[in-house]
């Protein structure tokens, strides 16, 4: 979380987590003061993990729904940063532009993703498109913004320079305008990622036969808490990487920023 | 003059909740009530609330609704409430994980609950059943509708793997099937009915069609009904007494029901909800008692009921093993209403 | 987003001109789609037959409450959920800026549980409140918390150094730091937190009461959407739309006002 020139003294983290495993191991399985209904044993979710790694649960096993969840969310992403990242250059680049397509944008943008999963299954029925297309909801206001906000952020003596020296648009944009606005686009395609990530428990509600949420929603319709720790942890886990892998790009992409 | 003691003691009830207790009289238990918006077996609540007739026994119910059996069964390891009404599915899981009894039966349900067709569909799959091999069917998963549709698969011959399932809530289904998104699905009514008259679908398989009873079930908390067995006596005396009032005053009941339904979002014709009333049995005292009744070392007929749903909860991998019908289900409570000559009086009225 | 300008500023009229263009093209693409008998009514009512339907929402009641009542509902739990995400989150980020022990313990527990969807806390909501205010509360306090603590940390540790030696040789306690240095050193990162968290924690609002609810704004439109009447469903989304809208609009106002004063 900090980039900081300090280092966090890193012993106290895994002391802080080895006390909570301790506590979590005391309170489930030592004195039963949390009955097993309502939060599972290490023990437990240990079973859970291993039922579905190898036999599998709810139609697949667990690398099967990490792969499909995964193959949604890289779509859903793929598809609002396909129509964010551009639209949101092009209205931050025209104002003429920007003022026509904003009534729109301003009248969808408020409306939260999940909202939309009743029209997504009138529309699109059960297959992957509609849960593509709740997602994407989520993530292209994100990729939009900034990338408009990249734009904007543009320090306008750089503009002034471009326009004084006589540099063509298209070269003015490939070598001026999308590498400025380049941070914020990324700051935006990480926003989007996170909110892919989110949606997807939510969009995989629709009648999936495989995938994470579809973990999570069978093993809240069996009552089976040990599975719903395993499904929210691989949640979080893959989530996180997802952001990381991102991350690393972002810092492929732009060398030349430091941090 | 029963009616006379019966408006007293509901004005002096009521006096006394309005006043927070200071009126000198017997103070009303509380009791929460759990049940599922816009459903036939849990218009008996609405319609005791109404008439006053859980004060009349020194009851005050708090009442909790849920979207579904699952969520219901859920809430009850936070005691979020006491006794309540659910599917036979539901109950039977609640027994395995929370140790929740059943103690009667809401009504024979067998044909509210079925695997319903879109229009264009329907004719098909009734003539030849076996071209639903292959398809799609949208169900929610581990409730009656579940049932009755696995139940007609294997009336057909068909095994579970011959078909794909989809797990989902009954409004995404309705909305799935109704937008021609999806060919079948398993519906409980009065979601069958929004269907039929909205969307034109129609029911070609029921639990009753395909052999397979479906009771709705009466349920309490195991240690409440410990702490609180006259209460739960109460409860189900009340309850009885609603069926009875309902089955002997149809137009008023027809009427209630309307109003019933809307707060739960559901609109139907009245020929739908006259429907349901002939559709679906319901027990009074003596009938709960006869079926639930165990015959030395035997088991009642509710047990056979149940254990067939166990059955097919553990076929469908909810549970390891199957739970013992006779450990979960007791009428025991139901006897109590039998023994006090009050409560059996209480429980008989149609008035 | 100030007005770095990137291009020439528009004149009004052409300004007006484009927006209203926009506007128009939006509905009118709505309104000939759902016109043209190449879908269901169903499938997209016209946005006169959603209007009508918002309207008798607001007088009529649908399972239960009115179209309002249903949203104060849900924004009352909204209130809840986010009051407690910022009453913990900021004064705990702060404190984490401060204090390097306090943020070794906390940040690997945070790290952990911000990338679990806040949807994905419904099952366990119902396990441990059961029907109480605890279950919805705890969802939204999931997703408006992380935003909340993020952004007061970063404007506690990012604070200028020279104030906090400034402070420091003046003998300040660590209360005093806390409250007279790095709290109004943070405002404006913690108002941009509020605002994210805010928007997120509404949103995870909606879709808890998609799941497990029995009234609110959530509610109403799973109850549209079993009566096969996408005009409420949209009436609901609409309706979502605006209070999400006006929640974010508000804190954007608190925000510029602090901005400003800021000299920023």
């Amino acid at each position: 979380m900090a980039r900081s020139h300090e280092r966090r003294p890193v012993w106290v983290g895994v002391v802080t987590f080895v006390a909570l495993a301790t506590a979590w191991y005391a309170l489930t399985t030592l004195t039963h003061t949390i009955g097993s209904g309502r939060f599972p044993s290490p023990a437990e979710t240990w079973d859970a993990l291993r039922q579905i790694t190898l036999t599998g649960y709810a139609d697949a096993r667990l690398a099967e729904h990490v792969l499909h969840s995964v193959k949604l969310v890289l779509l859903g992403f793929a598809a609002a940063a396909i129509v964010g990242v551009p639209l949101g250059l092009a209205m931050g680049a025209s104002r003429a532009f920007e003022a026509f397509v904003n009534p729109a944008f301003l009248l969808i943008r408020p409306i939260p993703p999940l909202a939309w999963i009743p029209l997504a299954i009138v529309w699109l029925g059960l297959g992957d498109a509609a849960k593509v297309l709740i997602i994407w909801f989520a993530a292209f206001v994100p990729a939009l913004i900034n990338s408009y906000s990249g734009v904007r952020a543009i320090e306008p003596y750089l503009i002034e320079a471009s326009r004084m020296l006589g540099v063509q648009r298209t070269m003015y944009a490939r070598e001026v305008m999308i590498p400025g606005a380049l941070p914020m686009i990324f700051t935006g395609l990480r926003l989007s990622l996170q909110a892919c990530w989110t949606t997807l428990v939510a969009g995989e509600l629709i009648g999936a036969i495989a995938g994470l949420g579809h973990v999570l929603y069978q093993a809240s319709l069996d009552i089976f808490p040990a599975m719903i720790v395993v499904g929210m942890a691989a949640v979080a886990i893959t989530g996180a990487v997802m952001t990381m892998a991102l991350g690393w790009v972002e810092r492929r992409a732009m060398p030349w920023r430091r941090g | 003059m029963n009616r006379t003691i019966a408006a007293i003691a509901s004005a002096v009830a009521l006096g006394f909740a309005a006043t927070g207790g200071h009126v000198q009289a017997q103070p009303l238990t509380e009791i929460k009530v759990s049940y599922q918006p816009a459903l036939y077996w849990a218009l008996p609540f609405y319609v005791a609330a109404e008439k006053g007739w859980f004060a009349e026994l020194g009851l005050k119910p708090e009442f909790s609704t849920f979207p579904a059996g699952v969520p219901q069964i859920a809430a009850s390891a936070s005691k979020s409430w006491d006794v309540g009404g659910t599917g036979s599915v539901p109950a039977t899981l609640g027994a395995v994980r929370y140790n929740l009894l059943t103690i009667g039966i809401t009504n024979d349900e067998s044909y509210g609950n079925a695997l319903v067709a879109t229009a264009k569909t329907a004719d098909g799959f009734v003539k030849n059943p076996a071209s639903i091999k292959g398809q799609t069917i949208v169900l929610t998963a581990n409730s009656t509708g579940d049932y009755a549709v696995q139940s007609c698969l294997a009336k057909w011959g068909l095994k579970k793997s011959d078909v794909t399932i989809k797990s989902m809530g009954q409004a995404e289904i309705i909305s799935a099937m109704s937008s021609g998104n999806a060919d079948l699905g398993g519906l409980w009514a009065p979601n069958t009915y929004t269907m039929e008259e909205k969307a034109g679908a129609k029911q070609i398989c029921s639990g009753q069609d395909a052999g397979a009873a479906v009771p709705g079930a009466l349920i309490v908390r195991a240690d409440y009904a410990k702490e609180q067995p006259q209460s739960v006596a109460k409860f189900l005396a009340v309850y009885l007494r609603a069926w009875k009032w309902l089955n002997a005053h149809q137009p008023e009941a027809i009427a209630m029901m309307k109003k019933f339904y809307e707060q739960g979002g559901v609109t139907i014709s009245e020929a739908s909800m006259k429907k349901e009333f002939a559709t679906r049995p319901t027990f009074d005292l003596a009938g709960q008692l006869k079926i639930m009744n165990r015959p030395a070392g035997g088991g009642s007929e509710v047990d056979g009921w149940f254990t067939k749903i166990g059955a097919f909860m553990q076929a469908n991998g909810t549970f390891p093993e199957a739970p013992v019908a006779s450990k979960f289900i007791t009428d025991e409570y139901m006897k109590m209403v039998d023994a006090d000559p009050k409560l059996k009086a209480f429980a008989n009225r149609a008035d | 987003m100030s007005a770095t300008v990137a291009s020439r500023e528009l004149p009004f009229a052409r300004w007006l001109a484009l927006t209203t263009t926009g506007f128009v093209a939006f509905f009118g693409v709505w309104w000939a789609v759902a016109m043209s008998g190449l879908v269901l009514p169903q499938f997209l009512p016209t946005p006169l037959a959603v209007l009508e339907k918002f309207v008798s929402l607001t007088q009529a009641p649908f399972v239960g409450y009115t179209l309002q009542r249903h949203l104060a509902s849900s924004f009352g739990r909204f209130a809840l959920g986010f009051g407690l995400a910022v009453a913990i989150g900021v004064p705990l980020g702060l404190l984490m800026g401060w204090f390097r022990t306090l943020d070794a313990v906390v940040t690997p527990l945070f790290d952990a549980l911000r990338f679990v969807a806040p949807i994905a806390w419904v099952p366990f909501a119902a396990l441990w409140f059961g029907t109480g205010i605890g279950g919805p509360v705890l969802i939204i306090f999931s997703g408006a918390f992380p935003p909340c603590l993020i952004n007061a940390y970063r404007g506690a540790r990012y604070v200028e150094p020279r104030f906090l030696e400034a402070a420091q040789t003046l003998g300040a306690s660590h209360w005093q730091i806390i409250t007279e240095v790095l709290l109004p050193a943070s405002v404006p990162s913690i108002v941009a937190g509020l605002r994210i968290g805010a928007g997120l924690g509404w949103q995870s609002l909606v879709g808890a009461e998609l799941i497990v609810a029995s009234s609110g704004i959530g509610y109403l439109l799973v109850k549209g959407q079993a009566s096969i009447s996408t005009a409420i469903v949209m009436s609901g989304m609409i309706a979502i739309g605006i209070v999400g809208f006006a929640i974010d609009a508000l804190l954007r106002r608190v925000e510029r006002q602090i901005n400003r004063r800021r000299g920023l």
